[in-house]
């Protein structure tokens, strides 16, 4: 097994700048990097293999484009990446007309598998940024369940409050107390965590 | 922080195409027909409001001039009919088996007719109908009218006032003939009225 990729700021910098000067072989380096990670993403929000592979081309083509949109002195490249696939994957999902079948399918995998906090196989280990995904899930694993589940609905599925509290059977009020202290927990948590390159 | 929840998803292995075409995709010239389009847009549209523009000035100068034309005719028709010196002759004429009117608003003190023709047949291509002053001197034109659309027709015309031997002549009738299309010096043609006033 390929030992886990460590972080690396300054690897990420320079793979910025060359992006940013139309490096075509740093978006090559990119893919390999996180396409996984995009994939993974896509396909958790859209259970569908052929509509997250058409999102993974969609953020590619997005980043190469707009790489001069992302200031790097306010935050790393790859979560700049991961918020563009999930952004895409949402509007993908809500662009499907059997979006309520497809998200109750969901929600009833997620209560069978829970799948949602499902760390990856072992043999993913060797994936870029695998030792970061292993921190992301300590960090919603310290959440309490309910917590948890608000985190998920809110990020996967892109409900709103609102259509979280109908879906839970829980006053707004409390789906909202829930993703703030869920969301504190997790900047504390995660504040630590930096880009990845081996 | 929280958009590292992206990572919580399990990473899966893309196919091995899926790189080659994704980086064909992200790396494809991008297609400028968008901007072409735009442009002939931007174009067109600002052409049309120049032309729409233009168009609309040279509309108004001639609605202007129509109206002051309308106008001007409005206080000629009002003056011939309600001149106290007005005679008012209406003529019968039957041309081309059709029955129509020749009204002649006659005003001697300003030596003016208004003079308003119903009912006529459209002429023969190469002809018009010609209209006379009678006067003691002879017939003078006053109007040569081709008449190719069936529809009333109404002009002013000045009355002679002086012959080539000085002095005034006077009118004492009407005639109308029809001639060749540029006119006759003399009537010459079949006679559609004669009257003298």
């Amino acid at each position: 097994m390929t030992s886990p990729k460590r972080l690396s700021q300054e690897h990420q910098r320079s793979l910025e700048r060359r992006l940013k000067a139309g490096d075509e072989r740093a978006l090559g380096e990119l893919f390999d990097l996180v396409a996984p990670w995009i994939l993974g993403l896509a396909f958790r929000i859209l259970q569908d293999e052929d509509e997250a592979e058409e999102v993974v081309g969609d953020v590619f083509v997005q980043v190469w484009r707009h790489i001069d949109q992302h200031d790097g002195g306010r935050g790393p490249l790859v979560p700049w990446i991961l918020s563009i696939a999930r952004n895409r994957s949402l509007d993908a999902l809500r662009r499907r007309r059997r979006w309520w079948r497809k998200s109750a399918h969901l929600e009833q995998a997620q209560e069978a598998m829970g799948e949602a906090i499902a760390p990856a196989a072992p043999h993913e280990a060797a994936v870029p940024g695998w030792p970061m995904h292993r921190e992301v899930h300590a960090a919603l694993a310290a959440l309490s369940e309910e917590q948890r589940r608000v985190v998920v609905l809110s990020y996967f599925e892109g409900l709103s409050h609102r259509e979280i509290a109908q879906r839970l059977g829980q006053p707004l009020g409390t789906v909202k107390t829930r993703l703030r202290m869920a969301h504190q927990k997790l900047t504390e948590g995660l504040r630590h965590l930096k880009d990845w390159v081996e | 922080m929280t958009d590292w929840l992206g990572l919580l998803a399990a990473p899966r292995t893309p196919r091995p195409e899926l790189k080659g075409r994704v980086l064909a995709r992200a790396l494809a010239p991008r297609r400028r027909w968008p901007l072409a389009a735009a442009a002939v847009i931007t174009l067109a549209v600002g052409g049309g409001a120049w032309w729409a523009y233009r168009t609309i000035g040279t509309l108004t100068t001639e609605r202007d001039g129509l109206a002051a034309r309308v106008h001007a005719l409005e206080d000629t028709v009002s003056t011939f009919i309600h001149g106290p010196a007005t005679r008012l002759i209406q003529i019968p004429v039957s041309t081309g088996g059709r029955v129509g009117a020749v009204t002649i608003f006659a005003d001697s003190v300003r030596h003016r007719w208004l003079v308003r023709c119903d009912g006529l047949a459209p002429n023969a291509r190469d002809q018009a109908y010609q209209l006379w002053f009678i006067t003691d001197r002879g017939m003078a034109t006053a109007a040569v009218m081709p008449m190719d659309q069936d529809k009333p027709m109404v002009m002013a015309l000045e009355m002679p006032r002086g012959g080539e031997g000085g002095g005034d002549q006077r009118v004492l009738g009407a005639a109308m003939s029809i001639e060749p299309r540029a006119g006759s010096a003399s009537p010459s043609g079949p006679m559609v009225f004669h009257r003298l006033l």
